[in-house]
């Protein structure tokens, strides 16, 4: 039984951690051409109805000097990665790239994208700013049509109404998976320590949807066979903000005896945390789940219920603290912290503000302050 | 003080920074028997040095301790000690073992600011500490100093000499570094020069204590507490006043020393 869990994790842990090596094994054993999809919310459903594979792309280790020629360096380290590497032909496996247009810099970056690397069939996609408003609504039928009309173009055929009902099924269906797992991964602190939980839900960017859901369920039935862990000396901790990386952090966590009871970051938990009825067509579905996705920085939120949302899930699961891993430059995650900090302050919850580069690689700073917050709650 | 200590259960703290490597040897009673302050950080011989200067002061050997308890940037790579604690915790637990009202602490180090709130009963409420940037730092003084060429001890002197008026960048030394040299260029005095320096860092040191919000009494530690003038500089920009301890750069030695006699108290009590 343990085996067996720990061969899953082992296996998931791999695919999230080695992004090309994953994709390019996924397209291979699926036979699908594969589509990168940037942050945050793109229709990734429609690019698995299309019968193509939708891949994260959401940075990577890559620094270097090509993309100062676009990006300048107040630029986010995501988008600086992003743009390194198109640059440096290494997405030139794929079909194309779904640029959404949440914040200024990827505003900015499509153009240049469109010109830079022309190869890459650059998408764009724009989200209305009042996703909840008919009107709103209706604009995102609009655009997700367009995107339709586009990925029907460049994988060479037609999406069928049932395809895309089975893609967004599919898609319901690992949101649902993924929401069960987070919340298993409460019990086994030692088994899904902060980095592996992290690297278990990243790979879901480069597997075939499929298959993933079929391992992760197959992981939490793994899981619950074996008892749960201890976790008494152990600090609870949500994490909020964009992304965990580098994942040295979580280590960093993990050496100071805590352990990520739940998430709200961009990366992880906002892709799964919403689910939209089974009501209407499949295109209504997917625009129902955008409008009832709330507590996320780069969607418009005129109650600015995050900090609420992130105290009521301090209370649900009777977390220690908060630690925001604040995205150098992510402006709209930078809007959002004063309210937030306010809203949790006057709720007692215990944070930690840190900021993060994707690829820094001296985390002692981080380490001082990440120890610190423990000792505070201790 | 007290040294010259012939009692066995002894306890020492070292408080290794990025640019000074502090030591306090402690007694049973809390009583500082020996103190060591060398002006070399992590990766050299400062760590060392700083112990024997506090086990000589005291009059003792390094067996003679019974817990040992390191802190600071360096403390991950020094061996011999019971434990690791941040210098966050260890600055709070020092102050308020020396100033039991302090709820809030200053320290300015080589390379980090903080501030730290403590509640009544000592424990680390809040804290922020400055982004990777050097500005606002014990760095940012080096800098400014090797500018205006003169020791960096000579630098409050300096800036108390100076005229109001002088405005240098607060938010990044290599900036900085160039206005000094602009002002200077311009004929502004080293004086003023090293007195917007000052105003500097203290701008930047305000900023911190807004985020965090300051409650009285405030304390200040580590080396930048030297420099009186920046002391003041703050206390301007923060409008409240600054108690500054005799002994600034220590305060998380000997944090570090009551940690490791607590936890020899802790492990007596559970046997």
């Amino acid at each position: 039984m343990m085996n067996d869990a720990i061969n899953l994790i082992r296996e998931l842990e791999d695919m999230g951690r080695n992004p090309k090596i994953s994709i390019l094994k996924t397209m291979k054993e699926t036979g699908k051409k594969a589509v990168g999809c940037f942050p945050i919310y793109t229709p990734e459903e429609l690019v698995y109805a299309a019968g193509m594979l939708p891949v994260g792309m959401w940075g990577g280790q890559t620094s270097g000097t090509l993309s100062d020629r676009y990006l300048q360096g107040f630029c986010c380290s995501i988008m600086k990665a992003n743009t390194e590497q198109a640059l440096l032909g290494q997405y030139d496996f794929l079909s194309a790239v779904i640029v959404t247009a949440y914040c200024d810099t990827l505003k900015c970056v499509i153009e240049n994208w469109k010109i830079a690397s022309p190869q890459l069939n650059v998408v764009p996609i724009v989200y209305p700013q009042n996703r909840k408003t008919p009107s709103g609504k209706m604009y995102m039928k609009d655009e997700f049509l367009r995107i339709k009309k586009e990925l029907e173009r460049i994988a060479g055929n037609v999406i069928a109404e049932q395809d895309l009902l089975e893609s967004v099924d599919l898609y319901d269906e690992y949101r649902c998976i993924m929401q069960e797992f987070t919340d298993t991964v409460q019990d086994y602190p030692d088994l899904l320590k902060a980095k592996t939980r992290h690297l278990i839900i990243k790979a879901a960017y480069f597997m075939d949807k499929k298959i993933y859901n079929e391992k992760v369920s197959k992981l939490i039935l793994e899981l619950r066979k074996l008892p749960p862990e201890n976790s008494r000396k152990r600090k609870r901790i949500i994490l909020s903000g964009f992304i965990s990386e580098p994942d040295g952090l979580l280590d960093i966590m993990t050496d100071n005896d805590m352990y990520v009871v739940a998430d709200d970051l961009a990366h992880e938990s906002r892709q799964f945390r919403t689910i939209a009825a089974k009501t209407g067509s499949p295109l209504d579905r997917m625009i129902e789940r955008i409008a009832l996705q709330d507590g996320c920085a780069f969607l418009f939120d005129e109650k600015k219920s995050r900090g609420r949302m992130l105290t009521a899930m301090k209370e649900k699961y009777r977390a220690d603290g908060i630690i925001f891993c604040q995205l150098k430059f992510c402006d709209p995650e930078e809007f959002d912290y004063p309210i937030i900090k306010k809203d949790l302050e006057a709720a007692g919850v215990a944070s930690l503000y840190i900021e993060i580069e994707q690829q820094m690689d001296s985390l002692e700073q981080l380490r001082t302050r990440i120890q610190s917050f423990g000792e505070v709650l201790a | 003080m007290i040294t010259g200590a012939k009692e066995k259960g002894l306890y020492l703290g070292v408080d290794i920074g990025s640019s000074s490597s502090k030591a306090v040897v402690i007694n049973q009673s809390g009583i500082i028997c020996g103190e060591g302050i060398v002006n070399l950080g992590t990766g050299s011989k400062g760590p060392q040095i700083s112990v024997e200067k506090a086990l000589e002061q005291a009059g003792i050997k390094r067996a003679d301790i019974k817990k040992c308890v390191v802190t600071g940037y360096g403390r991950l790579l020094y061996e011999g000690a019971d434990k690791q604690i941040t210098e966050i915790s260890c600055h709070a637990k020092g102050v308020k073992f020396l100033w039991p009202t302090a709820s809030t602490i200053i320290d300015i180090g080589g390379q980090d600011a903080k501030v730290i709130r403590v509640s009544p009963n000592g424990i680390v409420e809040n804290f922020v500490m400055n982004e990777k940037c050097a500005a606002g730092t014990g760095r940012f003084l080096e800098v400014m100093a090797r500018v205006l060429d003169c020791k960096i001890g000579a630098l409050s002197g300096l800036a108390a000499r100076g005229t109001p008026g002088v405005v240098i960048s607060n938010t990044c030394t290599v900036f900085a570094e160039s206005e000094v040299i602009s002002q200077l260029a311009s004929g502004k005095s080293l004086e003023d020069v090293a007195l917007g320096a000052h105003k500097s860092i203290a701008q930047r040191i305000a900023g911190l204590c807004n985020r965090i919000g300051i409650a009285d009494s405030v304390v200040m530690t580590g080396g930048v507490a030297l420099n009186l003038n920046v002391v003041t500089a703050i206390e301007t920009e923060i409008r409240h006043p600054i108690i500054r301890l005799a002994d600034p750069q220590a305060m998380g030695a000997l944090g570090a020393a009551i940690y490791a006699k607590e936890m020899d108290e802790e492990n007596n009590t559970n046997r």
